[in-house]
């Protein structure tokens, strides 16, 4: 059954995925392409020594991609669920509701992460040859937080789209937002290390709220 | 399936622990953007003429000249008392004195002996990147060049990288490494700073402390190694480093500021010795620290959670020629407010430190 429903799940996001995929090769390979001109342009020696002694690495126009990515796929896989109460139909399958809200759940978070892992492989491989490992470490260190967020930001809007009522939806969005913006406080290079313990208490926690939807659904919350 | 259940439903006290948490970050938040701080430090300069410390005060846009003593001061009487800090308006208007303290003031004299030092606990507390740029300080050219390589430190010594190869220059690294160990220089480094900036008029290398608690100072002179280790008989010995500074004053009397686990601030002179610069306390984790040199004196400025400290030191022998500690004045009924309001406070950013982290009641 499981299988199944993994199945189903790639019929109706394989088109998101892969359009998810094509732009972030996309962006990836547009900040390495910007990172090599510049190299070119304005120099190596000069290049290090504006990103050693400013602090500028070259992947701002990263930082909002994985929470765009983390949104929108929640959009598509939760809002055909919704629409009409389709929903109902997953939760009559014979297996525990709580599995199968938990492994389309799993498929979203697995895609997520293995995109994030991606482009932080291609980005570190490519970026090593050009730089030393402590700015390659340091421009991952400066995307996590970008990636916790849009972890953060599919389990947010998940939880807000399975939520039946809509002021449940708008009390939701309160509390889920504020929880994103935790990821992006500041563009200060590698300034979330002290966070990172609580970035990941959260998202364990916002991985649990769906289910909290989906019991209020199963109550009859209109 | 009950069990699981129940707990599912249990779920909307975690919702409610989030809901509040999250109000004790956003509320703060929003009633500072309501009723924002108005912190204003304000700009203090020891007059040796009056033995007084002068505060520019910016109020509606208007300077005003205060002492400490409540006396104020036009502009005009301003830049006669500080005619060391106002002498390009002293030189124009044609008072500029002719000599101070037995002393022949020029402007080139005045403008080599002033110097300014300023850094603060945000500055301070960032992740380092762990990459340091090693100037030519004797190149024989005005303008400083950026090197064609970077190092980084090692548990063994400095490890040399070409930029343009990305690779490690393993000759230049052994050189360095070595010359350091000749020197007695125990490895790893414990701490290091330098001005890797090409916007300064010379280089003084790094300062740098071994694992036993040794400072020394290196340059690059001429593509080879320049070591010196700074005057370990001193009154330091008995304590441990915990910030070091390099400086490049004009007038290149020194070469850096450090300062030990008791709080106390030394100047590194050009000489290699150290010494002990006349100020009470300084914690540099926090407090934010200005000091505006002249000729004759150093006005050092102390911002603490509490009151604002201000000393003028010799600039030649760095004994405390004046103190002035003022208490911050009474916090505004807006802050006093939100305090009573909003007892818990929830922030993830904090003047102490660039790193995101949680902090309550840190205000």
């Amino acid at each position: 059954m499981l299988k199944s429903i993994f199945y189903k799940e790639w019929l109706k996001l394989r088109l998101f995925w892969c359009l998810a995929f094509v732009v972030h090769v996309g962006l990836v390979v547009y900040m390495l392409l910007s990172i090599r001109s510049t190299l070119l342009a304005s120099g190596v020696v000069e290049t290090w020594a504006t990103m050693i002694g400013r602090d500028v690495l070259m992947v701002d126009s990263f930082m909002y991609l994985p929470l765009v990515t983390g949104v929108c796929i929640a959009l598509c896989q939760w809002l055909p669920e919704m629409q009409i109460k389709r929903i109902r139909l997953t939760l009559h399958l014979p297996i525990d509701d709580t599995l199968s809200i938990g492994s389309m759940l799993f498929c979203s978070i697995v895609g997520l992460c293995v995109l994030f892992t991606a482009d932080a492989a291609v980005l570190a491989i490519v970026e090593q040859v050009w730089l030393p490992r402590e700015l390659v470490w340091r421009t991952f260190l400066t995307c996590l937080p970008w990636y916790f967020g849009g972890m953060l930001g599919y389990n947010v809007v998940s939880w807000c789209i399975l939520e039946p009522q809509w002021k449940g939806r708008c009390v939701n969005f309160l509390i889920g937002a504020p929880i994103v913006a935790l990821c992006f406080l500041s563009t200060q290079p590698a300034c979330y290390e002290p966070m990172y313990p609580w970035l990941l208490l959260l998202l364990v926690v916002t991985t649990c709220l769906p289910f909290y939807s989906v019991y209020r659904f199963k109550l009859g919350k209109q | 399936m009950a069990n699981l259940k129940f707990q599912i439903s249990n779920l909307k006290y975690v919702i409610i622990a989030l809901a509040i948490i999250m109000l004790a970050w956003l509320l703060p938040a929003l009633y500072e953007l309501v009723s924002p701080r108005t912190d204003k430090m304000p700009f203090v300069v020891y007059s040796c003429l009056d033995s007084t410390f002068i505060r520019f005060e910016s109020v509606n846009k208007q300077v005003h000249y205060v002492d400490f003593r409540g006396q104020e001061f036009s502009k005009a009487e301003a830049d006669s008392l500080l005619p060391l800090f106002a002498f390009r308006q002293l030189v124009a208007e044609g008072r500029l004195p002719d000599s101070l303290y037995g002393v022949a003031l020029t402007p080139k004299l005045i403008q080599q002996n002033a110097f300014h030092f300023k850094t603060s606990p945000k500055q301070l507390n960032k992740p380092a990147v762990g990459l340091y740029t090693m100037l030519e300080s004797a190149s024989g050219r005005v303008d400083l060049q950026l090197p064609p390589d970077v190092f980084r430190l090692t548990e063994e010594g400095l490890e040399f990288i070409d930029c343009e190869s990305n690779t490690v220059n393993r000759a230049k690294s052994l050189s360095f490494s070595r010359e350091l160990t000749k020197h007695g220089f125990e490895f790893p480094v414990q701490l290091i700073w330098g001005n890797g900036t090409t916007r300064k008029d010379y280089d003084n290398g790094f300062l740098l402390t071994d694992s036993n608690n040794r400072l020394f100072q290196l340059k690059m002179v001429k593509g080879t190694p320049w070591v010196r280790e700074i005057n370990h008989q001193s009154p330091v010995t008995n304590h441990q480093y915990t910030n070091v500074f390099v400086i490049e004053p004009a007038n290149r009397a020194l070469i850096g500021l450090v300062v030990t686990d008791d709080h106390q601030l030394y100047a590194v002179r050009s000489n290699g010795q150290l010494a002990h610069v006349g100020i009470d306390a300084y914690d540099p984790q926090n407090m934010q620290i200005t000091i505006v040199g002249d000729l004759f004196h150093w006005t050092i400025t102390l911002y603490t959670a509490t009151d604002s400290r201000y000393y003028a030191v010799d600039a030649r022998t760095f004994e405390q020629v004046a103190r002035e500690i003022v208490p911050d004045p009474e916090r505004p009924f807006s802050q006093r407010l939100e305090r009573w309001i909003l007892p818990v406070r929830l922030r993830f950013t904090s003047w102490r430190t660039q790193l995101i982290a949680p902090n309550i009641n840190d205000d």
